[in-house]
């Protein structure tokens, strides 16, 4: 017997030994009464949800289709997958055949619609403007769903707009409205990016876990702050967080630089209050960990840039925000520090 | 809980065109997946169950699992392989689960609170199994699973998680031994 056999049998002994005392403990819990109606619930949904598909397919639409504006694109069912041409090591036959079975026709809903902020429409129905006074808010939603055995895809973006009926002057509407624009351009382009990415790699083996969704930003009075999380979760999985922000005095773009007065140097000041803050959480933690001090220097987080991500939260201080491996290694996900007003009082507008 | 087999006669009633809306052959893909759910659910619950520690996340996962494998049942062509397919449905569902960023902060807390079982008379933190698995990857921690508590073969767990057998049979080992180091 080899010595990596030998290895290995001691390996299954160990194995054994530990598993058989764990089993009992890892079979004792039961799913409650509750999951398993829930569960029973999801098959029956899953039952209609087939037959409405077929009934759809072969006599058109059943549902009738929202009334929106020239720029929703439906695109219909999502067709064959391509069988994968992958090696396979052993039992061809047998694996081919199983192949074939998972990657046949997937016909699934894939649809991409512009829905109205039914919550916005409702509350106007009710005779309040939501957000009454605001002069942005989320009007419409871009949404896109895909759901097969493999491939997972959830698009729910906001559309900003500006509220004609806020007290503000023609000037700040009217740059509010260019900003809005520029920033659903700005999300749109992403959007489609990643939904184009996602639908050209269902051909391929493995899972997709794709996601993109807006959140509206909690934010002092003075700013609105959209932010867009989006996410690809095939292989090590990688998330992305994006902050659009409009000032609402303005109407204009709120850039970093614009909080700080004119020629103040913000970025050593934040840098380094952002160091000292990594350092203090690696020294609370083990488990924490920044790219600072590592062997890779160019890994190593040195300063913030104009274009750094950010956003004022609603206890008016300045939040830096860094995607998944930008400052840290990707298990830490995406980070971000609050900067305390002391750091930076003296150059804040 | 007993795994019950629900009989669905009520459900044959349904509607005429809803009746005609499946073929014969979509209709027993649908069965032979539901009945494959109902058998093994608990199985399911089980290896969630490992991965996110605690109930309503693993019912949802399985609940999640339940609907993917139901809607994608249409597209099943063999059905000898269907429990090995529904086992990959849900062993995606607890991946997906597990690496999403609207659940990291629960599975990296409990990640963190697992890895240490507080004995009061060790003299260094010793580690319990289940949180020595947490801290392998998510297809190490399934291969352990399929094969030490579920008695799945090699090749099933290479089946299951798309991979050749001797991908399986390697990280098997080294997941083994990872798994000594830090039991040690």
């Amino acid at each position: 017997m080899s010595k990596q056999d030998k290895r290995n049998l001691e390996w299954e002994r160990f194995a054994a030994e530990r598993f058989g005392d764990e089993k009992k403990a890892y079979e004792a819990p039961q799913m409650s009464d509750e999951g398993y109606a829930k569960m029973k619930a999801a098959i029956e949904r899953a039952k209609q949800e087939n037959r409405a598909q077929r009934e759809a397919e072969t006599h058109g639409p059943s549902v009738p289709e929202t009334p929106i504006d020239v720029e929703s694109k439906t695109l219909g069912k999502v067709e064959t997958l391509k069988s994968s041409t992958k090696k396979r090591a052993k039992n061809p036959t047998k694996r081919s055949a199983w192949k074939r079975a998972s990657l046949a026709v997937a016909a699934v809903f894939a649809l991409l619609i512009l829905l109205p902020n039914t919550s916005a429409t409702v509350a106007h129905a009710m005779g309040t403007v939501p957000g009454l006074g605001k002069l942005v808010s989320v009007i419409t939603f871009r949404d896109y769903s895909y759901h097969d055995a493999y491939d997972s895809a959830e698009v729910h973006v906001g559309e900003i707009g500006v509220n004609e009926n806020a007290k503000a002057d023609k000037q700040v509407k009217q740059n509010a409205k260019q900003s809005a624009q520029e920033i659903n351009a700005e999300v749109q382009k992403l959007t489609d990016q990643y939904v184009k990415e996602f639908q050209a790699n269902l051909a391929d083996e493995g899972y997709q876990d794709m996601l993109v969704k807006s959140e509206n930003v909690l934010t002092t009075d003075n700013y609105f702050t959209l932010k867009l999380i989006a996410y690809e979760g095939a292989g090590s999985g990688s998330e992305f967080d994006r902050y659009y922000t409009i000032d609402l005095r303005t109407g204009k773009r709120l850039k970093l630089q614009d909080l700080f007065r004119d020629g103040a140097d913000y970025i050593a000041p934040v840098s380094k209050e952002i160091k000292r803050q990594m350092k203090a959480q690696m020294a609370a933690d083990p488990d924490v960990m920044y790219w600072l001090d590592s062997d890779v220097s160019a890994w190593n987080f040195k300063a913030i840039d104009a274009d750094t991500e950010f956003y004022v939260n609603a206890k008016g201080c300045l939040v830096i925000s860094f995607d998944e491996g930008k400052v840290a290694p990707m298990y830490m996900g995406v980070v971000t520090f609050e900067i305390p007003d002391r750091v930076i009082d003296g150059i804040r507008k | 809980m007993k795994s019950v087999r629900h009989s669905d006669d009520g459900r044959q009633d349904a509607a005429p065109s809803e009746a005609q809306a499946l073929s014969e052959a979509e209709k027993s893909r649908e069965a032979l997946v539901e009945d494959t759910l109902l058998k093994n659910y608990q199985t399911y619950y089980h290896l969630a169950l490992s991965y996110v520690h605690n109930e309503p996340d693993a019912s949802d996962i399985v609940q999640n699992g339940a609907y993917r494998a139901m809607r994608a049942s249409l597209q099943l062509k063999n059905g000898d392989y269907v429990e090995t397919w529904v086992y990959r449905i849900m062993l995606n569902e607890i991946f997906r689960f597990v690496k999403s960023p609207a659940k990291r902060e629960t599975s990296w807390e409990d990640l963190l609170a697992d890895g240490f079982d507080r004995g009061a008379n060790d003299t260094y933190l010793e580690v319990d199994l289940q949180g020595a698995m947490n801290r392998l990857s998510p297809d190490e921690q399934a291969i352990l699973e399929l094969r030490y508590f579920e008695d799945r073969k090699l090749e099933d767990i290479a089946d299951i998680l798309d991979v050749n057998p001797s991908t399986v049979k390697s990280k098997l080992y080294r997941s083994l031994s990872k798994l000594r180091e830090i039991l040690q």
